[in-house]
């Protein structure tokens, strides 16, 4: 059996170090840019819910804090296992990488369900914006954009999971037919940061969108 | 110990491996570099035509050749082309991905298969755009304003919105792999103050394009959301503000437009020494002037805005800002004439854009302090004062770099010598042309012509006239250079490692280099870059 | 810093649902413009313990943290310059724009 490390050594590198630093800040940058992505959206929220505070308060009002706060827990821990599953690559222990970064996409999909039930409900609250939205009260149009920006943000959230999904999906299949190893992981760090970067968007979307009107 | 350079390699990356596959599958950085400049050439001769058709429909006072709709979609398609597929990746794309690795001492970018993936990233972005000008384009102007690009308007406005937030990916992907590259991929003794100013520039523009591309991304899926699911985002009855989507498109655009000059600047400042036989003057104020255009790039969008509806005390913020980010420019400006000063010119071509340059985009620069000014943006905003502004910096300042990067390096690309001659007239013939177009456009700003329209007071048509004749020769001034350019590729001389005398480790290669950029990975031992007392030495060697 | 171990991970997961819990139940308190502040807050600490020990951050080469702070720095810019705008409309006395 060849040697792991040589075989994936690209040819424009000079040591596998460099190659792994490069691969992280590689990462990094681009995770810099979904920040400034979602971060466009943020500030667009902040700016409507500075403009109209109370609508923004009610639409928060109609969150389901148990299904939103139980999500939030639920993705928490998949970061864990994430973690975890990095950790085993580095050991080398390529049977318990593959355990947990299943178990990483059966809390991922959970999530995922979890969320979906949540968007069902409001569309049967006639919360759903556009042609479905119908509430009333003062504060009717800027509540609808209150559920204008949860759909978009906790939605552009889930095809993030989603793809993640599918990038842990390919983790397991290298793991499978032995191309990771103690020697070279690399892919299971990189996506590893990508995970837990979508984890830290959810949680300042569980912060801006559940929190607010849990007071009222 | 210097090594001779041998005169021309048997095997180059050009004909190392032969056949259209091995070009579309290359992930060869100098390979790519020859796909993106076949594509932008292509984007940029579109985007003219479409300029062309308007400079023509404004020869007369009244509609005559095209309605008042279809002059809509001409402008609008006009810059859409030129800004998402010409300006913003014609530098980096051509010259950034060929020289980047080389001056850096690098075989190749930090990521080829992802560098090859932008190309195909950027192509897919150009067919879906191309796609909805072909379905019947699209009129909102290429800055989308709502609510007319989310409610009203009845041309193909999401369809091009997806084809820039394809391109989007593109440059962001190639700006990543730039920044990694010039982190960690230099030669070893290359610290970042041996590093050419053109390395300086682009990193300093991939930065920028890293952090705003994103936010036009975002941008552009809020008004197609809002068209497609009829949300109103950015509509008052939903307590929207269609000035919020002003805020963040121009977070994006404003410093977009110095992607658009800061790889211009990179060029310039490595032609300015060659053909003045001098080291840059003030190396590190060059240097750190590209990243405080980045930066303070950043701070002055909402001069876009001042009549748009922002707060007063927001305009002065940005108004402030605005003339802070003229000091990096101007000192860039300074030190290249100072290089110049006392030093040993030669009018070749290259220098020749450099300099056409430096006079257009002091214009430019300047008249856009004139734009910075609250008061005075009153009167002219959204007039051709501000249409000249930008084509001064933009085609003035940018196109005449990408012509003299791309005469300058082009023996290096191709191996072969252009015809001299006739690549200084064409110089000539663009500078005249330019200034016949442009010029007249701050008059008639000033007077008061709006821009966008293709029906204007009779009063204004001498102006017109002259503009339009100016572009025309300026159109025989592009033309040009694409003929000679291509002939040159099969008929020109051999230009040899070095044509220029020019110090900078891409020149220590052949003409054209071997695939994989060196025979061996250079070390750096000279204390400068620009060295051209060290370069004496070594050409007196060879 | 030696990099981080089970246990690691372990303890800053269980103070990520802490704090989870904490924010939630402060919400329910009416704090005004305070309650904001303090549910921004604790998300931030807690991103920051997200990024800094299962991303390594704390950990990271110097570059890859001035990346993360660039990349944070920029959002700052880009909100505040923003907010700057709406914060002081309706300040001067007269119809503006």
């Amino acid at each position: 059996m060849s040697d792991p490390v040589a075989l994936e050594l690209r040819e424009h590198f000079a040591t596998v170090e460099q190659q792994r630093g490069t691969a992280d800040t590689g990462m990094w940058v681009f995770l810099m840019t979904e920040l400034m992505m979602f971060g466009g959206l943020f500030v667009a929220y902040t700016v409507y819910r500075f403009n109209h505070p109370q609508a923004f308060a009610e639409g928060s009002a109609s969150m389901d804090i148990m299904l939103g706060s139980v999500n939030s827990a639920i993705l928490l821990t998949s970061s864990l296992t994430m973690g975890f599953a990095e950790l085993s690559a580095k050991l080398g222990r390529q049977r318990l990488l593959g355990i947990l970064l299943l178990v990483t996409i059966l809390i991922g999909l959970a999530f995922l369900g979890i969320k979906f039930t949540e968007y069902v409900e409001h569309y049967q609250q006639h919360e759903a914006p556009g042609v479905w939205f119908n509430r009333s009260g003062p504060h009717a149009p800027a509540v609808q954009m209150f559920f204008v920006f949860y759909f978009i943000m906790t939605g552009l959230h889930a095809v993030h999971m989603i793809i993640g999904i599918f990038l842990i999906l390919g983790l397991i299949s290298r793991n499978m037919i032995g191309s990771l190893s103690a020697a070279y992981h690399t892919p299971v760090s990189i996506v590893g940061l990508y995970w837990h970067f979508v984890d830290i968007v959810w949680i300042f979307l569980y912060a801006i969108f559940y929190l607010p009107g849990l007071h009222k | 110990m210097i090594e001779a350079v041998a005169e021309k390699l048997e095997k180059n990356y050009l004909n190392e491996k032969q056949g259209l596959l091995s070009w579309l599958l290359s992930t060869d950085h100098k390979r790519i570099g020859i796909l993106y400049t076949f594509s932008i050439t292509c984007f940029f001769f579109l985007g003219g035509f479409f300029a062309l058709l308007m400079r023509l429909e404004l020869l007369s006072p009244r509609n005559w050749l095209v309605s008042a709709g279809t002059y809509n979609k001409l402008f609008t398609m006009h810059g859409i082309i030129m800004v998402w597929f010409f300006l913003i990746p014609s530098i980096p794309g051509t010259l950034g991905n060929f020289l980047i690795p080389m001056m850096v001492g690098a075989k190749d970018v930090a990521f080829p298969k992802l560098n090859l993936l932008s190309w195909y990233i950027f192509m897919l972005g150009g067919t879906v755009t191309v796609y909805a000008l072909i379905r019947g384009g699209v009129d909102t102007g290429w800055t989308f304003y709502t609510p007319f690009s989310t409610s009203y308007s009845t041309t193909y406005v999401v369809a091009a919105a997806v084809g820039v937030f394809i391109a989007g990916f593109s440059t962001i992907l190639t700006a990543l792999n730039f920044v990694v590259t010039i982190h960690r991929m230099r030669a070893p003794g290359l610290t970042w103050f041996k590093l050419p100013v053109f390395i300086w520039s682009m990193y300093a523009n991939s930065l920028v394009l890293i952090l705003n591309t994103p936010v036009l991304a975002i941008t552009l899926v809020m008004i197609a959301v809002e068209r497609i699911a009829k949300v109103g985002i950015f509509d008052p009855a939903l307590g929207g503000d269609p000035v919020l989507f002003q805020h963040m498109f121009w977070f994006y655009s404003h410093p977009a437009v110095y992607t658009m000059v800061l790889p211009g600047m990179a060029v310039i400042s490595e032609i300015i020494p060659v053909f003045s036989r001098k080291p840059l003057f003030g190396y590190k104020a060059v240097a750190f002037s590209s990243v405080a255009i980045a930066v303070l790039g950043f701070l002055v969008w909402g001069h876009h805005m001042f009549v748009a509806g922002e707060s007063v005390y927001s305009a002065l913020t940005f108004s402030f800002f605005s003339y802070c980010v003229a000091v990096p420019s101007a000192i860039k400006v300074f030190n290249w004439t100072a290089t110049m000063h006392k030093g040993s010119i030669s009018w070749d071509t290259p220098m020749l854009y450099a300099i056409g340059f430096i006079g257009l985009f002091t214009i430019g620069g300047m008249t856009g302090l004139f734009l910075a000014a609250l008061g005075l943006d009153v009167h002219v905003h959204d007039t051709y004062f501000v249409i000249a502004h930008f084509h001064y910096i933009m085609v003035g300042g940018t196109v005449m770099a990408f012509l003299g990067g791309v005469h300058y390096w082009w023996p290096k690309i191709s191996g072969k010598m252009y015809p001299e001659g006739l690549a200084r007239l064409s110089a000539l013939i663009v500078f005249l042309g330019f200034n016949l177009t442009f010029f007249p456009q701050f008059v008639l700003g000033f007077l008061g012509m709006p821009r966008r329209y293709a029906a204007y007071p009779e009063e204004f048509q001498m102006l017109h006239v002259l503009s339009t004749a100016g572009a025309t020769i300026l159109g025989v001034g592009y033309v040009l250079p694409l003929c000679y350019l291509l002939w040159s590729w099969n008929h020109g001389r051999d230009a040899g490692p070095n044509p220029w005398r020019a110090p900078g480790l891409e020149w220590k290669s052949t003409s054209p280099p071997p695939t994989h950029n060196f025979e061996v990975t250079p070390v750096v031992t000279s204390k400068l870059p620009y060295d051209f007392e060290a370069m004496k030495e070594e050409l007196e060697l060879v | 810093m030696s990099a981080p171990t089970w246990k690691t991970y372990l303890f800053t997961y269980l103070g990520l649902l802490g704090l989870l819990l904490v924010n939630t139940l402060i919400a329910f308190l009416n704090l005004g413009g305070f309650g904001t502040v303090i549910e921004i807050g604790l998300a931030t600490i807690m991103a920051c313990l997200v990024a800094g020990v299962l991303m390594h951050g704390f950990y990271q080469m110097r570059l890859i943290q001035i990346i993360i702070a660039g990349g944070v720095i920029w959002f700052l810019i880009m909100m505040s310059l923003t907010m700057n705008d709406y914060f002081t409309r309706g300040w001067l006395p007269f119809h503006e724009g």
